[in-house]
């Protein structure tokens, strides 16, 4: 039951992260190597605005989730928008270099050492009975809102003529241009969104248990659940995550802790040698990476 | 006199800084009017729209002479989804239809002209397309091709052109469906007051619609005139209608030299 729950809370981050490669991918084609750094980024502004609006965790929440909206946007804005037209290669290595820029201003206006913005905001993470297991109440929150958002999600790409829109763009953006969609403000719109999501997940993972550096590190492990279930669909992310967090939680549980790390890369590899688009990814998609 | 709508004037497209595929065309489209812009295979034309709808960049091509004016205003470096605002919307030639898209998304996406009134412009496409309005949730992918085409010509008046640019109408559909869309497009044109300029290989289709046509070949354009002018004209009847003097059959223009067709255009 224990194990249950462990892999639930697991998949609900993976799948929280997973979904910001999903939507950046499948609108622009542009593998986002630095989700994870945005991802941790989201984490130290809320750690920076629970101390300013401290006694008000909900707006610290708000503005924190917010600003890494706004950030993502301007990451498309400022950076990636320069990226139109040249190869597809040219932008993952620039997200890899904003990475590693983001890394380091990290360490620069926040400190190395762990942080724990939970106790900022002025909240404690109880934990909660349920039957024999016990879950944290951020555990719980995290649940909630990886469901709420790929709710969200999926009601934005199916019923508003934006969502419409992103989902035409990624198809033939040739084609959605010719029928008035400015490209660029869907792009802005997926980084907005991803970024957006990932500072969620960054946010509710610091509560959960500590900021540091290693934050990024879950980004980078969200990765191969977004790629099992094939990059370019968010169901897919949301079943690539559970398998991944099972995989993950059962042999830290039955083999070795010291695996944790290393075991959504085994998984990927064996993905990527069985069925390399993924499980619910469209076969000539990956053809063209 | 006033300005015509669309003016291309002295025109040149370079794809990747050596391939001339225009030559130096000039051609207008005054407003209200059904232009057909006629060539065999490589002539052009789709480099021509493609100018005109903005869309070389992609394939790194460039407007290296020449002008684009619509309304009197040069619209040759505007990004196509500005062009698009402008009222000029592109029915390609190829990947006309967003596939995984439902019919009613593929309308649903585009975003109108500002000013026009999207849900009426909704309602008019399936008034004219009521195969369409049937096969509303359809994936577009499985539509077969004459579908395809209206769904294509359908989401570009989604748009709310005023100059609705065809790439290759007839092409791949049965003579009786094109027909039929010729028809459709003319009453369009005449209810919501549209600008067609179409692009066709098809000479005897365009002609049946056309107010006036350009002949293109290799990236120049070699005549124009009414229909009437070029029917009677010995070359596009031997060439493009296949009713020429003497030849029972259709004749592929490469059976005559170039040189033979050269003197008489030009000379
Ligand atoms: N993407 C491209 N790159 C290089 N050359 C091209 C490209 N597209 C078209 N061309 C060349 O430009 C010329 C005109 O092509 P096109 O405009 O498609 O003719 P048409 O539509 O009349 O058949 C052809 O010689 C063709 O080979
Ligand atoms: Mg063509």
């Amino acid at each position: 039951m224990q194990l249950a729950v462990n892999i639930a809370v697991l998949a609900a981050i993976y799948a929280l992260v997973s979904c910001g490669y999903v939507l950046i991918y499948r609108t622009s084609r542009v593998l986002n190597l630095a989700h994870g750094e945005l991802m941790m980024l989201g984490a130290y502004g809320l750690f920076t605005t629970a101390s300013l609006f401290a006694g008000y965790p909900l707006l610290a929440i708000a503005t924190s989730a917010l600003l890494a909206l706004i950030v993502g946007v301007l990451v498309y804005v400022l950076l990636m928008r320069h990226m139109a037209g040249e190869a597809v290669l040219a932008a993952v290595l620039t997200t890899i270099a904003l990475g590693i820029l983001l890394r380091g201003t990290i360490i620069l206006f926040w400190t190395a050492q762990a942080q724990h913005p939970i106790r900022a905001l002025g909240l404690t993470n109880q934990s909660i009975a349920i039957g024999d297991a016990k879950i944290s109440a951020v555990g719980l929150t995290l649940i909630v809102v990886t469901a709420c958002v790929y709710a969200g999600l999926y009601a934005f790409l199916r019923y508003t003529a934006w969502g419409i829109r992103m989902r035409a763009a990624g198809q033939n953006p040739l084609l959605a241009a010719q029928r008035g969609i400015g490209l660029h403000r869907i792009y802005a719109l997926a980084w907005g969104l991803a970024t957006f999501t990932a500072g969620l997940a960054g946010m509710l993972v610091a509560c959960d248990s500590a900021l540091d550096q290693t934050m990024a590190t879950i980004g980078l492990k969200a990765f191969p659940a977004a790629l099992v279930g094939g990059l370019d669909s968010l169901l897919g992310a949301l079943l690539g995550s559970l398998i991944v967090s099972a995989s993950e939680v059962l042999i830290i549980y039955y083999v070795d802790p010291l695996l944790s790390e290393v075991v959504p890369f085994i998984v990927l590899l064996a993905m990527l040698v069985v069925r390399p688009w993924g499980l619910l990814g469209t076969r000539e998609e990956l053809d063209r990476v | 006199m006033t300005p015509p709508l669309l003016r291309v004037e002295k025109l040149e497209v370079v794809y990747h800084h050596v391939i001339t595929a225009v030559q130096g065309i000039s051609l207008e489209v005054p407003e209200g009017s059904i232009v057909a812009l006629l060539g065999t295979n490589g002539a052009g034309k789709t480099t021509t729209l493609r100018a005109i709808s903005g869309f070389l960049g992609v394939d790194d091509a460039r407007v290296t002479e020449g002008s684009i004016e619509y309304r009197g205003h040069r619209i040759e470096n505007l990004p196509p989804h500005r062009i698009t605002s402008r009222g000029i919307t592109l029915v390609p030639e190829r990947s006309k239809v967003f596939e995984n898209l439902t019919v009613v998304e593929n309308i649903e996406a585009v975003v109108p002209r500002p000013g026009a009134d999207a849900r009426k412009l909704a309602e008019a496409v399936w008034e004219y397309f009521p195969v369409l309005a049937r096969l509303r949730d359809r994936e577009a992918g499985y539509l077969s091709g004459g579908e395809r085409q209206m769904l294509a010509i359908g989401s570009a008046l989604a748009c709310a052109p005023e100059l609705l640019l065809v790439d290759e109408l007839s092409q791949g559909l049965a003579p009786l469906i094109v027909e039929e869309l010729l028809h459709r497009l003319q009453a369009i044109r005449k209810d919501l007051g549209m600008t067609l300029l179409l692009v066709e290989q098809n000479a005897a289709v365009a002609l049946d619609v056309a107010d006036y046509a350009y002949v293109m070949e290799n990236g120049r354009i070699v005549l124009d005139g009414t229909p009437e002018k070029l029917r009677s004209h010995q070359d596009i009847r031997e060439f493009y209608l296949g009713t020429g003097a003497g030849s029972g059959a259709r004749r592929s223009y490469r059976d005559v030299k170039q040189y033979r067709r050269s003197r008489r255009w030009y000379g």
